[in-house]
């Protein structure tokens, strides 16, 4: 009766893990047609909820209903047939073969003799993508495709299972704005078609945009579901974190020093022209732009990563080279990755990390000073708050805010002094944000200069000295601290300079 | 007493970290885990008790010296082979290695050759012996770099180096045994005894391959253990990537390993040579298998990365005992390869569910 509007209804969902009630009574309901966006800081029991709905994680109490039905989706398989179609966070497309055969990988249109029939293969796939209005070849290779793209050709591989309740976790996280704006449209266009989406995010600002209802967990309890008119961002924040921030972005004033950094005319063909700029101690410069401007390949090239192919790098005012990270380690720059995986070595123990970049400075005669390790990392480790159970913990076993704060460890203890910050608040929850912006407060007050490469505006504006905006591989503005709008570094990050 | 207590308990850590390299930078672990951490010991120990009760013979100062003098050259290039492995590649041409290095050695030992005219006789063995570890370490430097500076994929470039290694072997010895009575008219017909020795006789009752066995384990505990180098090896194998950002010099660190993969093989090649009191162009065929499977029992990660020196040196003597004792119950020689390949399988899935089963 009342059931029969609900595509979904979970009921008291229960899930533990060693050491952990992940998931604790949880009720959930999705309507036909809508966006439910569910918020959550990490370790909140977003995604194990997903994954129980899609069943890729047995739950160990509750009931499930699909359209009033009680189902027991029992794998992924089976939750797939009932309808329920579930986006990774990490994609699970096959970039050695062609959208179409991603699409309908497992499921490919046979010929009487049982192979593959082609043409009927790569008409299908073209419908379906163009009945959501996505321009993207079937024939094409998914590895030549941006995020975005592949993010769509995930969606479309789960419409085409004639899904009625997609499930999305941090659809968004890899994606520029413009991107974003593209997936949107999907979604609604979908809803249209009376498809309930489940929308995981860690973006508050996406809440307005594109859901109707938010439910916000904490600690694997359901703290409050509301009409996202009635939720603005504070009220959400202190549903997800259970205090009120203060302040988001702690900025502290600290006077600047000399200039330790000047790069003049660099260059990278394709990807980057003439880029300039200074670095003084104490300040933090930020760099604004769009997905694919070309700032984390500029992290790269400066970081001996990436060649370049001009340009010259002045270091406290004396001209140097960086042709591999060794040598910029060596001249004091340290360089937090965008991607976490690429900074850490997950099967390493914490202490072995934090001192991954200083192993030079704690070996004598090539033999290490396990001593010094234990105590310089048992240092970074009170200073930072990492929870871990032990310096031996492998760090593939923290949570993500804490790799991160490892990743920063290793940096700290190479006492760098300029720093490159790709992304630093990527994908990690509001409490650890909050952190990581105290950390480098504190790092600047010690006069090492800061380049922060951020996509979240809010965030550079609040902490940056200065900040540059990126476009098509080059520098089309700079804004002192509070001189700009959003709106006014969105259009030199989308327009480019004049 | 407190005191003592608390020192005893720091050597045995210091101790612990250097033979158990894994648990120094790996996970603390629970009292199951570390129970079944040594999984390929109790594998080994139930070894050990069923032959020693199903053959008197199997436990006998003199057998168990025999298994070691026999085994000391897998262990050995085992040993090397899990260097290379931690840091995420294969040394597949170990054996060939071994051979065209050991034949050098024992054709400078025993025969005159003539360099631009000028006549050099069978040189002083161990002047033979020095040029033999240099021909392995060379192998290996060539391996490491074409795989480092070539970016060709570790697997292929040892493959050739294998094949190349075999043909230069065959070369050298221009396919017979050395020494050889065929060309032993003017020619010495027996190896120098420094070399025999050096894998087959005795030091205080103790087999010198295996003491010389013993050294690389020790070598190679430490320097995973102990070195900057061996954590960069870990930092490499483990993620690449996040090695190089973190200013680890990943193509070094890549060439040494290969490098000491060769230094290793050449030792080997002397132990196996003084054993058999005669070098070969086919000595050790298939040794790089054998070796691989004895660090795969050990624990080691084939993917890299994690990775004992002494979960190894367990998986060597595991095979060894275990082709010893199949031998004194007189199972067939074909026999034997089945049931070394069952074992190889029992004793790695087993790891890999302890692996799943305790992590985190």
């Amino acid at each position: 009766m009342t059931g029969s509007s609900f595509l979904l209804q979970a009921e008291s969902i229960d899930k533990s893990f060693p050491g952990v009630h992940a998931l604790d009574k949880l009720d959930f309901d999705l309507k036909e047609g809508e966006v439910h966006v569910l918020l959550g800081e990490n370790g909140a029991g977003k995604s194990t909820f997903m994954k129980i709905i899609s069943a890729t994680l047995p739950k160990d109490g509750g009931k499930m209903f699909i359209r009033g039905q009680e189902v027991e989706p029992i794998s992924p398989r089976h939750a797939r047939d009932l309808g329920i179609g579930m986006v990774y966070q990490e994609l699970s497309l096959v970039p050695s073969l062609s959208v179409a055969e991603n699409i309908f990988l497992g499921n490919l249109p046979k010929r009487g003799t049982g192979t593959v029939h082609w043409p009927r293969l790569f008409t299908e796939a073209h419908r379906l993508l163009d009945d959501f209005g996505v321009d993207i070849n079937p024939r094409q290779r998914v590895g030549t495709l941006g995020m975005a793209e592949r993010q769509l050709v995930e969606i479309a591989k789960a419409l085409s299972m004639k899904v009625q309740i997609l499930l999305l976790d941090e659809p968004t996280s890899a994606l520029s704005d413009e991107e974003r704006g593209r997936l949107f449209d999907i979604i609604h266009r979908l809803r249209e078609i009376g498809v309930g989406t489940v929308y995981v995010s860690h973006r508050l600002d996406e809440v307005p945009q594109i859901g109707q209802r938010v439910t916000v967990l904490r600690d694997g309890k359901r703290m409050d579901t509301l009409p996202v008119e009635d939720a603005d961002e504070d009220t959400l924040i202190r549903m997800m974190v259970g205090r009120e921030l203060k302040e988001h972005f702690p900025k502290e004033e600290v006077k600047l020093g000399r200039e330790i950094l000047r790069v003049q005319g660099l260059r990278v063909k394709n990807k980057l022209n003439d880029l300039n700029l200074t670095l003084h101690e104490g300040e933090i410069l930020g760099i604004a732009g769009l997905m694919g401007a070309g700032r984390t390949e500029f992290a790269r090239a400066l970081f001996g990563i990436d060649p370049i192919d001009s340009g010259k790098i002045f270091i406290d005012g004396r001209e140097v080279t960086i042709s591999s990270p060794w040598e910029a380690i060596e001249l004091g720059l340290g360089y937090l990755t965008e991607n976490r995986s690429d900074g850490l070595v997950p099967r390493l123990s914490v202490a072995a990390n934090i001192i991954l970049a200083s192993l030079r400075r704690l070996c004598t005669m090539g033999f290490l000073h396990l001593r010094r390790e234990k105590s310089l990392s048992e240092r970074y480790v009170r200073e930072l708050g990492i929870h871990a159970a032990s310096l031996h913990q492998k760090v593939e076993f923290l949570s993500g805010g804490n790799q991160q704060k490892v990743a920063l460890a290793k940096w700290l203890c190479s006492h760098s002094k300029i720093m490159i910050f790709d992304e630093p608040t990527r994908g990690i929850d509001v409490g650890s944000k909050t952190e990581v912006f105290r950390l480098m407060n504190q790092l600047v007050k010690e006069g090492v200069g800061i380049i922060m490469i951020s996509s979240e505006l809010p965030e550079v504006m609040a902490m940056a000295d200065r900040i540059l905006v990126m476009c098509r591989g080059s520098f089309s503005a700079e804004f002192g601290s509070g001189e700009a709008t959003q709106e006014d570094i969105l259009r030199y990050a989308v327009i480019g300079g004049e | 007493m407190g005191r003592s207590k608390t020192t005893r308990e720091k050597s045995g850590d210091r101790a612990a970290a250097l033979f158990w390299p894994g648990r120094h930078i790996g996970v603390q672990e629970t009292g199951w885990a570390v129970l079944l951490r040594g999984g390929p010991v109790i594998a080994l120990l139930f070894l050990l008790a069923y032959f020693s009760f199903a053959t008197p013979y199997f436990g006998t100062l003199s057998n168990l010296k025999n298994i070691a003098q026999q085994n000391a050259y897998l262990v050995i290039l085992a040993i090397g082979q899990t260097l290379v492995i931690i840091g995420a590649g294969i040394d597949l041409s170990v054996g060939a290695v071994m051979a065209v290095s050991a034949s050098v050695m024992a054709v400078l030992a025993t025969q005159k050759i003539t360099i631009m005219g000028i006549a050099i006789g069978p040189l002083n063995a161990w002047l033979a012996m020095l040029i033999g570890v240099a021909v392995g370490v060379i192998a290996g430097l060539v391996n490491g770099l074409i795989i480092a500076k070539g970016r060709i994929p570790d697997f292929v470039a040892t493959l050739g180096m294998m094949e190349t290694a075999r043909g230069a072997a065959l070369l050298v010895t221009g396919g017979l045994p050395i020494p050889s009575h065929l060309t032993a008219t003017e020619l010495r017909g027996y190896l120098p005894e420094e070399i025999i020795w050096m894998g087959g006789r005795e030091v205080l009752g103790i087999p010198t391959g295996a003491l010389i066995a013993l050294a690389t384990v020790v070598t190679g505990g430490v320097i995973l253990s102990q070195t900057g180098v061996g954590r960069a090896i870990f930092a490499v194998g483990g993620n690449k990537e996040a090695a190089r950002v973190s200013g680890i010099k990943v193509d070094r660190i890549k060439i040494a390993t290969y490098t000491l993969m060769g230094l290793m093989a050449a030792v080997a090649g002397i132990v196996l040579t003084g054993r058999m009191n005669s070098a070969n162009a086919l000595m050790a065929t298939g040794v790089e298998l054998k070796c691989i499977a004895a660090v795969v029992i050990g624990g080691t990660n084939l993917f890299g990365g994690e990775g004992t020196i002494v979960g190894t040196m367990i998986g060597a003597i595991i095979m060894g005992a275990l082709g010893n004792g199949l031998n004194l119950l007189n199972v067939s020689a074909f026999w034997q390869r089945v049931i070394m390949g069952i074992v190889i399988i029992f004793v790695v899935v087993f790891d890999q569910w302890r692996r799943r089963r305790f992590a985190a």
